[in-house]
């Protein structure tokens, strides 16, 4: 049997060599050459285009509500859209679709996934439809310019706009769709009662630790929910280098981060901080603990603020209230924050009718101030358009923030307040290789043991962490 | 030996087998919790708050009995299509799985046939390959066949399992020789002797694939999300996976426990009327094992 | 003569048809693919698409047994496979038949031992996660603190023993493959109970009754009676553990998450199965594929040893 097995395998191989030596993979036009607008634009045939997104129940209610919006000016093109699963969920199934041609129109996407489709060439760039001038009909009679007016261009927050165009080759491949950020979220009756004024810079965070840590020395002063995030916020603070989108790509092995790296790792041994892979549970938890071990202060998502309050008393009262503010910086004057959250990017076809009508329906959902707010309201991400800060519901919606009931009209509000600050780095197929490196480098040098030799090890990390990067692509 | 002897071995006998018996309890019993804990856990977290859920220290019961949980389950994961989607497809491909493997497992246990055991070989082989690097050039497959979003796309491909198989031909070789010779003395035919002597025979073991063929069905996740993900012909693992993700990316994972625990329960009902039919069909073999 | 065995032939491919036209539609075709992806150099199917072409040739192989954490994730899954597998065996061996023996209880009992075949997979890696979870910073040290120590460690600790880093940051290697063994072996009782039982309940009881009448020793039953009359179940059990144990993957990342292994030290524990899944997560089908090949190689040598030692030991 062994030997009919061997035999097996053997013809195996042979057909396959004969397989490989024999074909050519079919060369497909790439599409990055450019979207060619037709000359009329949308000609109002009827056109199905299919959205994938990862919005829960909640928030597909809100699009729906939109669509419907949409489809009074577009009757004809019917929006079908599905909810995939998570982030990762949508990459993968699209990146299978586009072996055999069948991915959506339009994709919920973030910056690593279009560079990964873009090894397909079928991520379709936007300049074209951006700049274009054509007049499209809508169903109440009146008429749009197919691209941007200028002064939609300037409602973006730039720092989400801007997030399109990072791949290096400088062509605009994503709208942003709505975003988070970083927050640090603190105990303010813990912070009023002892005087502790709220930490702007690392060096202030370090003597607001230290004196947490006085007054209770059972405690871990701040947790920090993403060391990827961290690491790459602080190269963006201190100006140093993480990744470049042309070759080569991983700089971050230098000497800039390898000192904030062994910095932090001192803070962790003091027990100034946590994060959540370390902590072992989300730090959040430990925000809003009600047991002896707690911590005063917890840097994670804008989004999530609801999670960073204490659990309501039998009065409807919280225990302590939570106080939002912009994260620690290492120049004050240059702020950096992350810009997080979904964007969508609109995939080729054979027929420009589905790009156009995509485009469309892209258009009218990140420049309608409408669904920004409402969509911001229901889901705590921030809007994308500078104006949702004037629509009137979205006013009082972010008038009424507190520490408490209104706690992500707070998170909002302070979004909102640091828009100058946004940055995103650059995206090119390994850039979440990068990210999920130097978050795994950064986890172990706070923590691991370095045998006596600190740089040594953390040395060694970083170079192990380049090394894999290298590897994987 | 005198009778004074022959009591004191009895009573010893009897200490023996009670205390063996003491032990056997003990030993299950234990085992029993281990096995029990995470169901305990499932139901429990499926009754809690989000919040008491993500506490740093769990707690062992719900400080808030959440029952809201359950309705919030049902409700937002449109269970009932889901439910209805999973059992058409689990029973239609079990039939036509159990039908597949029943035949080849006859053909490779009593049939001979120049390159059996080659053949047998390699379909044990295509076992060692992980599953996952099948899936893209399958995908290509029923695009091909045009078989997106249907049913067919869910059942057909994996109608044979070379586990059931290589199970169901290890219990038909079981099966003395004797028989099927004298099956062949009195003219009976290869058929009617597999549907009136070897299938009654092996009926603990078809129970058995059919308890696992419905699971996989209950929790297949990675092809149907591919291949069939429309409001139509989502199963039920997708669904639960979907449908209760928070706005923030995160998932409501006590929501998500308790429609687990909900679509767990029919299963569990199934699995405690097949349980006695197990019992039955062992009964009934009176055949040298 | 000849008739009968021309038709028994025509029958038997007859009976068979169905299973090998599925099979080398949904089966075949796709490893004659895989072949074909390994042996192009760095092939990726979104490049493809994009109109790139590939070279034929051995850099894919070349590539991953280069790959300096390639001989730790083997280790990790030989390590896994030779303690698991003995261990739940033995252990669904031993449950099985003390399930045949007793009456009262018996139904109850195993209901509860298949049932964790009703639940989903996601809430038992969850919760197995948060049974050996310690929930704190800095273990070991004088600046110690510790919130929750999981519920396996306030057993130790209530029993006299220290408690043990199991999986967090500064875990050992052996703590961390002691969880996943148990989790493993944890997983894989159900069913082995299954199918063992199934075969203890097809024994006739008239072996048992005679040896009982020559009043043959319980340990002398199950070795004399009871392991041989089993053997084809067993040796079941034991070939497809072997399998399962090298496609070892979803149970760690169960336990450690995507990172597979503790904080300060991720991929640790990482698997065949999981460098397979890094490369094709990072669309380098080709590599994945080469890896693939190379697992089935090795699975096959093992499989073959197995079904050599079965051959002389099982009892049809």
């Amino acid at each position: 049997m062994k030997k009919v097995l061997m035999t097996a395998i053997l013809c195996m191989l042979c057909i396959a060599a004969v397989f490989a030596g024999g074909s050519k993979e079919k060369g497909s036009a790439a599409a990055s050459t450019g979207f060619q607008v037709p000359e009329n634009g949308y000609d109002g045939s009827p056109v199905t285009i299919r959205f994938y997104h990862t919005m829960g129940t909640n928030l597909s209610e809100v699009l729906s509500l939109y669509i419907e919006e949409f489809n009074k000016l577009y009757p004809n093109i019917t929006v079908e859209a599905t909810q995939v699963g998570s982030y990762d969920d949508v990459r993968d199934q699209i990146s299978t679709e586009i072996t055999v041609g069948g991915q959506p129109n339009i994709a919920y996407c973030y910056p690593d996934h279009v560079a990964l489709y873009n090894l397909a060439g079928v991520v379709v760039p936007l300049d074209s439809l951006i700049e274009s001038e054509v007049k499209v009909k809508r169903a109440d009679g009146s008429e749009e310019i197919l691209g941007l007016t200028p002064a939609q261009q300037a409602d973006f927050i730039e720092g989400y706009y801007n997030e399109g165009r990072q791949f290096g080759d400088g062509l605009m491949y994503t709208l942003p769709w709505s975003k988070s950020t970083e927050v640090l979220y603190y105990n303010k009756t813990f912070f009023d009662k002892h005087g502790i004024s709220v930490p702007t810079t690392w060096d202030e965070m370090e003597a607001v630790c230290a004196r947490i840590k006085e007054i209770d020395p059972s405690s871990i002063p701040l947790g920090y929910d993403s060391e990827g995030n961290w690491f790459i916020t602080m190269t963006e603070q201190l100006g140093s280098d993480y990744t470049s989108a042309t070759e080569p790509h991983y700089l971050f092995d230098n000497e800039t981060n390898r000192d904030f790296v062994k910095k932090f790792r001192s803070w962790y041994q003091k027990g100034y901080l946590t994060t959540q892979t370390l902590y072992g549970s989300y730090t959040s938890g430990l925000f809003v603990s009600e047991n002896d071990v707690k911590s005063y202060m917890s840097i994670g998502s804008s989004a999530g603020a609801t999670h960073q309050r204490p659990t309501a008393l039998a009065d409807g009262s919280y225990p302590f209230e939570v106080g939002i503010a912009t994260i620690p910086q290492a120049d004050k004057n240059n702020p950096k924050v992350i810009s997080q959250g979904p964007s969508v990017c609109i995939f080729g076809k054979s027929d420009p009718q589905e790009v156009i009508a995509s485009w469309l329906f892209v258009k009218f959902m990140t420049t309608c101030v409408d669904f920004q707010a409402d969509f911001s309201m229901t889901s705590g991400y921030v809007p994308v358009l500078r104006s949702v800060g004037e629509h009137p519901v979205y006013k009082d919606f972010v008038a009424q923030a507190d520490g408490g009931r209104y706690i992500s009209a707070l998170s909002a509000k302070v979004c909102l307040s640091q828009e100058s600050a946004y940055y995103t780095s650059p995206a090119f197929n390994g850039s979440s290789t990068a990210r999920s490196q130097v978050q795994t480098l950064f986890a172990k040098c706070l923590s691991a043991a370095d045998g006596g030799n600190e740089d040594a090890m953390i040395r060694k990390a970083f170079k192990e962490a380049i090394d894999e990067c290298e590897y994987q692509n | 030996m005198n009778e004074n002897t022959i009591e004191k071995t009895r009573i010893r006998q009897r200490a023996v087998g009670a205390l063996v018996q003491v032990l056997l309890y003990a030993f299950l019993l234990l085992m029993a919790l281990i096995v029990l804990f995470p169901f305990y856990w499932m139901v429990i977290s499926s009754l809690k708050t989000l919040d008491e859920y993500r506490m740093s220290v769990p707690t062992f019961f719900p400080r808030r009995v959440m029952l809201s949980n359950y309705a919030d389950a049902f409700t937002t994961a449109n269970l009932g299509r889901l439910f209805l989607n999973t059992m058409y497809v689990g029973i239609v491909s079990t039939l036509l799985s159990l039908v597949i493997t029943i035949l080849s497992a006859f053909a490779f246990a009593r049939l001979e046939f120049k390159g059996k055991n080659a053949l047998f070989g390699a379909l044990l082989a295509t076992m060692m390959i992980p599953g996952e690097l099948f899936t893209i050039t399958n995908y290509s497959t029923v695009t091909k066949l045009g078989w997106m979003n249907t049913y067919t796309v869910l059942i057909v491909p994996f109608l044979v399992s070379v586990f059931y198989i290589y199970l169901l031909r290890q219990n038909f070789m079981q099966i003395p020789d004797e028989l099927y010779l004298a099956a062949k003395v009195d003219g009976t035919g290869d058929f009617k002797y597999l549907l009136k002597v070897m299938i009654p025979l092996s009926l603990p073991t078809l129970i058995s694939i059919t308890i696992l063929k419905m699971m996989g069905a209950w929790n297949s996740y990675i092809w149907p999300r591919l291949v069939a993900n429309d409001e139509k012909h989502r199963m039920i693992t997708n669904g639960l996976r979907n449908a209760f993700t928070e706005t923030t990316g995160d998932v409501n994972y006590p929501v998500q426990m308790a429609a687990v625990a909900l679509v767990s329960l029919p299963l569990f009902l199934v699995f405690i009327f097949l349980r006695k039919y197990i019992m039955k069909g062992v009964s009934r073999s009176g055949i040298k094992g | 003569m000849q008739m009968v065995e021309s038709e028994h032939k025509w029958k038997a491919w007859l009976y068979l048809s169905p299973a090998i036209v599925l099979l080398l539609v949904f089966t075949v075709w796709p490893i004659i693919n895989t072949v074909r992806m390994a042996f192009l150099e760095n092939y990726s199917g979104l490049k493809a698409v994009g109109g790139m072409t590939f070279s034929f040739g051995i850099g894919n192989f070349q590539k991953v047994v280069k790959y300096q954490k390639f001989l730790q994730c083997m280790k990790n899954t030989i390590l896994l496979c030779i303690l698991t597998v003995p261990i739940s065996t033995i252990l669904a061996l031993l449950i099985a038949v003390c399930l045949n023996s007793i009456k009262f209880l018996q139904k109850p009992l195993q209901t509860i031992f298949f049932l964790p075949y009703v639940t989903n997979s996601i809430a038992i890696g969850m919760v197995f996660a948060a049974m050996f979870n310690i929930v704190g910073s800095f273990y070991g040290s004088e600046n110690e603190i510790v919130v929750t120590a999981g519920i396996i460690n306030n057993i130790l600790e209530a029993l006299g023993f220290h408690k043990v880093n199991w999986i967090n940051s500064g875990s050992s290697y052996g703590a961390n493959i002691t969880v996943m063994t148990v989790y493993i072996v944890w997983n894989a009782l159900p069913f082995k109970i299954l199918v063992l039982l199934g075969g203890l309940q097809s024994i006739d009881k008239q072996y048992y009754d005679a040896a009982r009448v020559d009043g043959t020793s319980r340990r002398r039953i199950f070795w004399k009676i009871t392991v041989p009359l089993l053997s084809p179940m067993l040796a079941y059990v034991i070939i497809t553990g072997f399998i399962g144990g090298f496609k070892e993957y979803t149970s760690i990342v169960g336990i450690f998450g995507e990172k597979m292994g503790p904080p300060d030290d991720a991929l640790r524990l990482n698997t065949m199965v999981g460098f397979i899944y890094d490369a094709l997560s990072t669309n380098n089908q080709g590599r994945a594929s080469a890896a693939a090949l190379i697992l089935f190689g090795i699975i096959l040598i093992v499989t073959l040893i197995n079904l050599r030692v079965s051959k002389k030991r099982v009892h049809y």
